[in-house]
C-alpha cells in the first residue's frame, strides 16, 4: 500500500469514528428524551370525575351577596361531602370514605374556587368535572397495575368497582391539567403545581442578573481597559478563571456563611438564592466581557481618542457598545447555567415545601430545579410524572435562553 | 532656536523615544511650517509613524512607550506640560490613520462625534451645519448625502478614509497628522485624497507619513528623511528628491535601500 493510500484510509477511519461517536451520542438524548417525555406527558392531563353539583345553601357558609374575601375564607368541605352523598346514594359510612378518597382532597376547594367566579350559583345544581384523587388518576392511566392482589394496591377493589361503574356511565373523563402551570407545591400530587417554583426561579435569576451583570461588566472594563498589566492583574487573572471552575455547591456554603451566617438574611428567599447565583456567575461573565472586549479592535479606540475624546468616553461610547453582544451572550448562557443549579439553592434553603407563589424576592420559595429535587424523592406515582414534566419545562426554558444568546448575537454582532 | 512669533505651527527638539530600553527617536528636532504639507519619509522601523504620533501624544496609551523632548504649539504651547490637558490638545491636532477606522455607527454619527463630545454646536442645526461642512470640505458630501443614516462600515476604502478626515476636521483642528492614510487604498482613491490634501493645506497644517516617495513629492513642499530614529535630513522636498545633501538620503530616495 502506497503512502497516500494508507494516509487517504487513516482518514476514512477518522470519518468513521466521527460518525459513530456522534450517533452514539445522539442516540443517548434520544433515549433520554424519551425516558422523560414518556413519563413527564402524563403530568398535563388530570382524571376528572363528572358528578351533579347542588350547591345546597344549607351546607355552605356564605351567600351570594358576600364578600369575595368571605367566600375564599368560608369552609366547603360539608357541601364536598354533600356532593358525593348526593352522586353516590346509600353509602354506609365506611364505603363513604373510601368513595370520597377517589375524590381529590382538594374538593372542597374547587368548589370554592367555583362560588368564587360563579357566586349567583348558590342554590343552583351544576354539573362539574371533579378532579380523581391522584392515586385513581395512575390507576385510570394506567401507571398502577390492577391485577395484583388489592393489599398491594392503593384503590382497593370497592373503589374498583365504583370506578368501573362511574367508567361506564361515561362519568370519567380526562382534562388538561393547567393547575400544573397555576398552583404552588401541594402534598396530593393531583394539585401539585410548578409555578411557585418558576417564580421562585425567575425572582432569583432577576437578582442574579441585577447584581452580577453590572459588577461583572463593569470589573471586565476596568480590568480590560483601565488598570495596567502587571502582577496584580495576572493574579486576578488566574483567580477568576479559577472560581469560573469551583463546584457550585461551594459557592452555596459561602452563601450559607456569609450572606446568611454574617450578614443576617432570611434563609430560603430568591434574594439570597439569586445572590448566590450571582457569585456564581460572576467569572463567566467577566471572562465573557473581557474576551468581546478585546475583541473590539484597537483601531476604535485611537479613532475615538484622535478626535479628543477621554479614555472614559471612549470606553463607554465606542467599546462597550461593541463588545455588548459578546458580554451579553456569555451572560445568558452563565444564567442558563444558574438556572439549572441545584446545589446552591439547597445549601441557602430554597428546598422547603412552599406552597405560596411567591409574590417577590422576600418570600420563601423554591427554584425549579429543587422543586425537581423535592419530587423526586416523594413516594407517590404521582409525583414522578411532575418530576419528569418538571425536566422538561426546566429543559425548555434552558434551550429558549441558549437560543435567545445564539440569536442575541447574530442579531446584533458588528462585521468589520 | 525656538522663534516665538514663528510661522510654524508646530516645533519640535531635542526629542528622544524610548520603547522601553529601546531607543525609537534619537535627538530629532524638526518644526512645521503653518499651512503647509510636510512629509516624512523613510524606511520601516525608522521612526516616522513614532514620531508623528508623539505631535499628538497617542503615545501615551502606550505603556512602555517613554517620549522626551520639547513640543511647541504655535510658537508657546508646551504639549507634553502637565497644565495641558491631552483631550484638548487632541482637539488643535486631528489625525488620520493607516486603515480607515470609522466608528460602525451611522455616517452622521462619525462626524458628529467629535463636535458633539467638545460641544463645538450649540444646536441641532448647527451641528448639522458642521457634519455637512466636514464632509464637503473632505469631499464626501455628495457621495452620501442622500444616506447620512447609514453605517459607515458600509463605505468603499476610499470613502471610509475621507470620512475619517471629515471626522478629523469636524472638531476645526490647526494641524492634521496622517499616519500612511493611502496604504489601504487603490489608485484611484489614492488620487482623490492626495487632491484633497492639497486643497485642505490652505487651512490646515499637515503633516503625512508615506512610505510611497511619489505621493510625498506630490503633496508636500518639505519633506523629512528618517533613518533609524534618526532625522538624516530636511528640506524643500523639491531639494531632497533632486539632490540631497546626504549621501544616504540619496540612496533611499533612488531605490538602493529601504
Amino acid at each position: 500500500m502506497s503512502s497516500l493510500e494508507k494516509r487517504l484510509a487513516a482518514e476514512k477511519r477518522f470519518k468513521f469514528y466521527g460518525m459513530f461517536a456522534m450517533t452514539l451520542s445522539l442516540f443517548f438524548v434520544l433515549i433520554l428524551m424519551y425516558k422523560i417525555f414518556s413519563t413527564g406527558s402524563g403530568a398535563f392531563v388530570r382524571t376528572t370525575i363528572n358528578a351533579d353539583v347542588y350547591f345546597d345553601p344549607n351546607f355552605i357558609e356564605v351567600s351570594s351577596n358576600s364578600s369575595k374575601k368571605e367566600i375564599m375564607k368560608a369552609s366547603y368541605v360539608n357541601l364536598a361531602d354533600q356532593v358525593i352523598n348526593q352522586n353516590h346514594p346509600g353509602l354506609d359510612e365506611e364505603n363513604f370514605i373510601k368513595v370520597r378518597e377517589m375524590y381529590t382532597r382538594k374538593f372542597d376547594y374547587q368548589l370554592r374556587d367555583y362560588i368564587v367566579n360563579n357566586p349567583n350559583v348558590i342554590g343552583k345544581t351544576v354539573n362539574l368535572d371533579i378532579s380523581a384523587s391522584s392515586d385513581l388518576d395512575q390507576i385510570v392511566k394506567g401507571n398502577y397495575p390492577r391485577n395484583v392482589p388489592e393489599a398491594q394496591r392503593k384503590i382497593n377493589d370497592y373503589q374498583l368497582s365504583i370506578l368501573d361503574s362511574l367508567d361506564s356511565k361515561g362519568k370519567m373523563s380526562k382534562t388538561f391539567n393547567f393547575w400544573f402551570f397555576t398552583n404552588g407545591d401541594s402534598r396530593d400530587p393531583e394539585t401539585a403545581g410548578i409555578l411557585g417554583a418558576l417564580m421562585g426561579s425567575f425572582y432569583a435569576l432577576l437578582i442574579c442578573f441585577s447584581f452580577a451583570f453590572p459588577i461583572g461588566l463593569l470589573a471586565s472594563v476596568y480590568l480590560e481597559e483601565f488598570v495596567k498589566p502587571g502582577k496584580i492583574t495576572d493574579i486576578i487573572e488566574v483567580n477568576i478563571n479559577n472560581l469560573a471552575a469551583v463546584p457550585s455547591i461551594v459557592y452555596g456554603l459561602l452563601g450559607l456563611g456569609m450572606l446568611i451566617g454574617v450578614f443576617g438574611m432570611p434563609y430560603q428567599v430568591p434574594l439570597v438564592g439569586g445572590l448566590v447565583l450571582g457569585f456564581m456567575t460572576l467569572p463567566t461573565i467577566i471572562i465573557a466581557s473581557r474576551a468581546s472586549l478585546r475583541g473590539v479592535p484597537p483601531s476604535i479606540r485611537e479613532g475615538a481618542l484622535a478626535v479628543g475624546a477621554t479614555k472614559m468616553q471612549t470606553v463607554f461610547h465606542h467599546v462597550i457598545p461593541l463588545s455588548l453582544p459578546g458580554t451579553l451572550t456569555g451572560t445568558i448562557i452563565g444564567m442558563a447555567q444558574a438556572l439549572g443549579e441545584t446545589a446552591p439553592l439547597l445549601l441557602v434553603g430554597m428546598v422547603a415545601f412552599v406552597m405560596e407563589i411567591p409574590g417577590g424576592a422576600f418570600d420563601p420559595a423554591t427554584g425549579l430545579p429543587s422543586q425537581i429535587y423535592l419530587w423526586s424523592e416523594s413516594a407517590e406515582r404521582g409525583f414522578l410524572e411532575k418530576t419528569s414534566a418538571g425536566i422538561m419545562l426546566l429543559l425548555s426554558f434552558l434551550i429558549i435562553m441558549n437560543t435567545v444568546a445564539v440569536l442575541v448575537r447574530r442579531k446584533l454582532e458588528v462585521k468589520w | 532656536m525656538v522663534d516665538q512669533n514663528s510661522n510654524y505651527a508646530l516645533q519640535t527638539s531635542e526629542v528622544y523615544v524610548h520603547y522601553g530600553k529601546k531607543m525609537a527617536i534619537n535627538n530629532v528636532a524638526l518644526n512645521f511650517p503653518k499651512n503647509e504639507v510636510t512629509s516624512l519619509i523613510g524606511p520601516s522601523g525608522c521612526g516616522k509613524s513614532t514620531f508623528l504620533r508623539c505631535l499628538n501624544r497617542m503615545n501615551d496609551v502606550i505603556d512602555i512607550c517613554n517620549v522626551k523632548g520639547k513640543f511647541l504649539l504655535n510658537g508657546n504651547v508646551d504639549i507634553y506640560s502637565p497644565d495641558i490637558q491631552v483631550e484638548t490638545l487632541r482637539e488643535k491636532v486631528g489625525m488620520v490613520f493607516q486603515k480607515p477606522n470609522p466608528f460602525p455607527k451611522t455616517i452622521y454619527d462619525n462626524v458628529a462625534y467629535g463636535p458633539k463630545i467638545h460641544g463645538i454646536a450649540s444646536s441641532q442645526n448647527e451641528l448639522d451645519e458642521i457634519v455637512k461642512d466636514s464632509l464637503h470640505r473632505a469631499g464626501l458630501y455628495e457621495e452620501v448625502k442622500d444616506r447620512m443614516d447609514d453605517i459607515a462600515t458600509g463605505l468603499s476604502g476610499g470613502q471610509q478614509q475621507r470620512l475619517c478626515i471629515a471626522r478629523a476636521i469636524a472638531i476645526r483642528p490647526e494641524i492634521i497628522l496622517m499616519d500612511e492614510p493611502c496604504s489601504a487604498l487603490d489608485p484611484i482613491a489614492t488620487a482623490k485624497i492626495e487632491d484633497l490634501i492639497n486643497e485642505l493645506k490652505e487651512n490646515y497644517t499637515i503633516i503625512i507619513v508615506t512610505h510611497s516617495m511619489s505621493q510625498a513629492s506630490r503633496v508636500s513642499s518639505k519633506t523629512a528623511f528618517f533613518h533609524l530614529g534618526n532625522l538624516v535630513e530636511y528640506g524643500e522636498t523639491g531639494k531632497i528628491f533632486t539632490k540631497p545633501d546626504k549621501e544616504q538620503t540619496n540612496d533611499y530616495i533612488t531605490g538602493r535601500f529601504g
